[in-house]
């Protein structure tokens, strides 16, 4: 076990440094709830539209590539797995093992982000854009284009934050490999861990609600 | 999950924190993978629309085991639970009331330019009563549905001031079956007066926008639910400017609508609004009437025309005079539902309820509903 070559002293108005720990931890939880009801606002139009036009998602969704889809949520169950593995690694005390894991993860974001941008091209390329600036001629369907805007704004919403997690996972990758962190604190590794997961765990919604429409 | 354990910190505090094993991480991980597949696996069968139910399901276990072990909600601060859950509780609210006013509404869509009106039912601006001062049993029964469309909701199915919108006006709409306090006297021509200029200060709008001879309907009518009204006098005719020996209902007066309405409609030249409330029936010609039909013909035809067409006469649209009422279809319903809208309306919709029907007028009614469908 390597021991941390900064030591962290809690803030002053805290008793201890589990104290912080559970301030911390629970900020975050009420983050996540914010994150939530902004999710959860699109999760309604969406539902509210589907609701409206089922058939028009039905046509419009095969727009969408299953495969990229589907390898798009491997990359990010993947790298949710080994961010838990950095946290597990980071209480541990095992230093490298927890930069790898961290680096890991970013490549596997990376991964979600290209796959994504060769998605965006190719609908970009069809004229499969959000309302006013659809083009697609392929697509009877006159309300189509509420599909795209539902899923630009979702997906590019979603993709924002892989793009804010990857850098919160570069930012506390940087940190571990100066010492700042010990199995005494860890705090920031199992909050961004808390961020990125909850990344993954909107994706397991959109996936199906975008990519398989029954 | 054997290998996890609770990690004693070695610094000042000394809480114990949770470690997850690289193995049970490893497990969960594989199972979200092999959920994945089956998603992917069974939306390749079709299963009608279990589909979507499957789905979420499946999507709803990858997410609670993120959450559960992942992020280690399970062995976290109940409150911790509690602030977490409490997001889907409000996120379910959400859901719950955007879907209930969704689906449980009419359509609302909007006329373009150039498109033709949608057809509506029923004579519009042409007077059906001469001298409408002089109570008649049809003008009577005329004011009874205006009164079912215009007034029920301040003023309560019976007239007794309790309609579903009452409890919010302060001072609380009348109650026509106390002589007690009617501002204006508890005349006709007074009422009439109510009616054309409703009570400042009090929830009781102007219906200025309804044609005279319906005013004098419903004043007819709201007069009828307690005992004789006071007779008027020439002057109280002369106050509202109506020469009852002419036959004109209106007098002097002339067809007006309020000035925000007229502004409103001048900025909406292009679009005019169409609310879509319920079903056209088409009837068969030449049955025989019985007592579904003359109940339909007594209180349904008003609105939903008289061969069963669908719409209501525009002028009957009180404050809003550019929004056009039709009935559409509301699809099969059974019995049950029929009875349930019948004696209860549809609030929100114009639909008034008609508690007065016995079950039995109703099925008769329903009976005769069921013929009028194309």
């Amino acid at each position: 076990m390597s021991q941390a070559t900064v030591t962290h002293h809690h803030a002053h108005h805290f008793a201890s440094a589990d104290d912080e720990f559970e301030a911390a931890k629970q900020g975050m939880w009420v983050f996540l709830v914010t994150e939530v009801l902004m999710f959860g606002g699109l999760f309604v139009a969406y539902g509210t539209f589907r609701g409206m036009y089922p058939e028009m998602f039905h046509e419009a969704h095969k727009m969408l590539s299953v495969p990229m889809g589907a390898l798009n949520t491997v990359f990010l169950i993947t790298s949710s797995l080994t961010m838990a593995m950095a946290v597990t690694s980071a209480q541990k005390g095992l230093r490298s093992r927890t930069t790898g894991f961290l680096a890991a993860t970013f490549l596997l974001a990376g991964c979600f982000l290209v796959v994504k941008y060769f998605e965006y091209m190719h609908k970009i390329h069809d004229g499969l854009l959000p309302a006013g600036f659809f083009t697609n001629h392929e697509l009877t369907n006159p309300k189509a284009p509420l599909f795209f805007s539902l899923y630009f704004v979702m997906t590019g919403l979603h993709g924002v934050h892989v793009l804010i997690g990857m850098g919160l996972i570069a930012w506390i990758m940087i940190k571990n490999q100066k010492g700042y962190f010990s199995p005494a604190f860890y705090t920031p590794v199992e909050l961004v861990g808390f961020y990125w997961h909850f990344v993954d765990l909107v994706w397991i919604y959109l996936f199906p609600l975008l990519y398989l429409v029954s | 999950m054997s290998h996890d354990k609770h990690h004693g910190n070695d610094h000042k505090g000394g809480g114990h924190h949770f470690i997850l094993s690289y193995k049970s991480a490893t497990l969960v991980g594989l199972t979200l993978l092999v959920l994945t597949a089956v998603t992917v696996g069974i939306a390749g069968i079709d299963l009608g629309r279990f589909n979507f139910f499957v789905a979420m399901v499946v999507a709803t276990i990858k997410a609670l085991l993120v959450a559960l072990i992942f992020m280690n909600l399970r062995n976290d601060k109940l409150e911790n639970g509690i602030i977490f859950g409490a997001s889907f509780m409000f996120l379910a609210i959400f859901f719950v009331l955007t879907f209930a006013d969704l689906f449980f509404r009419g359509d609302v869509y909007w006329k373009e330019k150039g498109q033709p009106f949608p057809p509506i039912a029923g004579v519009v601006g042409k007077p059906k009563f001469k001298k409408a001062w002089n109570q008649t049993p049809e003008i009577l029964a005329h004011g009874k549905q205006l009164y079912a469309v215009q007034c029920v909701s301040c003023h309560g199915a019976d007239g007794k001031g309790d309609g579903p919108a009452a409890a919010a006006l302060i001072p609380h709409p009348r109650n026509f079956h106390s002589n007690e306090g009617w501002k204006n006297g508890r005349k006709l021509t007074m009422v009439f007066k109510t009616l054309k200029e409703g009570i400042p200060g009090s929830g009781m709008a102007s219906f200025a926008t309804l044609p005279a001879e319906d005013r004098w309907a419903v004043a007819h009518y709201v007069l009828s639910l307690n005992g004789p009204a006071e007779k008027d006098s020439a002057a109280d005719f002369a106050k509202i400017g109506v020469d009852p020996n002419k036959e004109d209902a209106g007098g002097s007066e002339k067809p007006t609508i309020p000035v925000a309405v007229a502004m409103e409609r001048m900025a909406e030249k292009d679009t005019i609004r169409v609310t879509t409330i319920r079903r056209p029936y088409l009837m068969k010609e030449g049955t025989a009437e019985g007592v579904g039909a003359q109940i339909y013909r007594t209180q349904c035809a008003s609105c939903h025309g008289e061969r069963a067409q669908g719409g209501v006469e525009v002028k009957n649209l009180g404050g809003f005079p550019n929004t056009i009422v039709k009935t559409s279809p509301i699809g099969n319903v059974d019995s049950g539902r029929f009875q349930e809208v019948v004696l209860k309306g549809l609030p929100g919709d114009l639909m008034p309820g008609h508690g007065e029907f016995s079950v039995s007028e109703i099925r008769e009614l329903y009976n005769h509903v069921r013929t009028l469908k194309q």
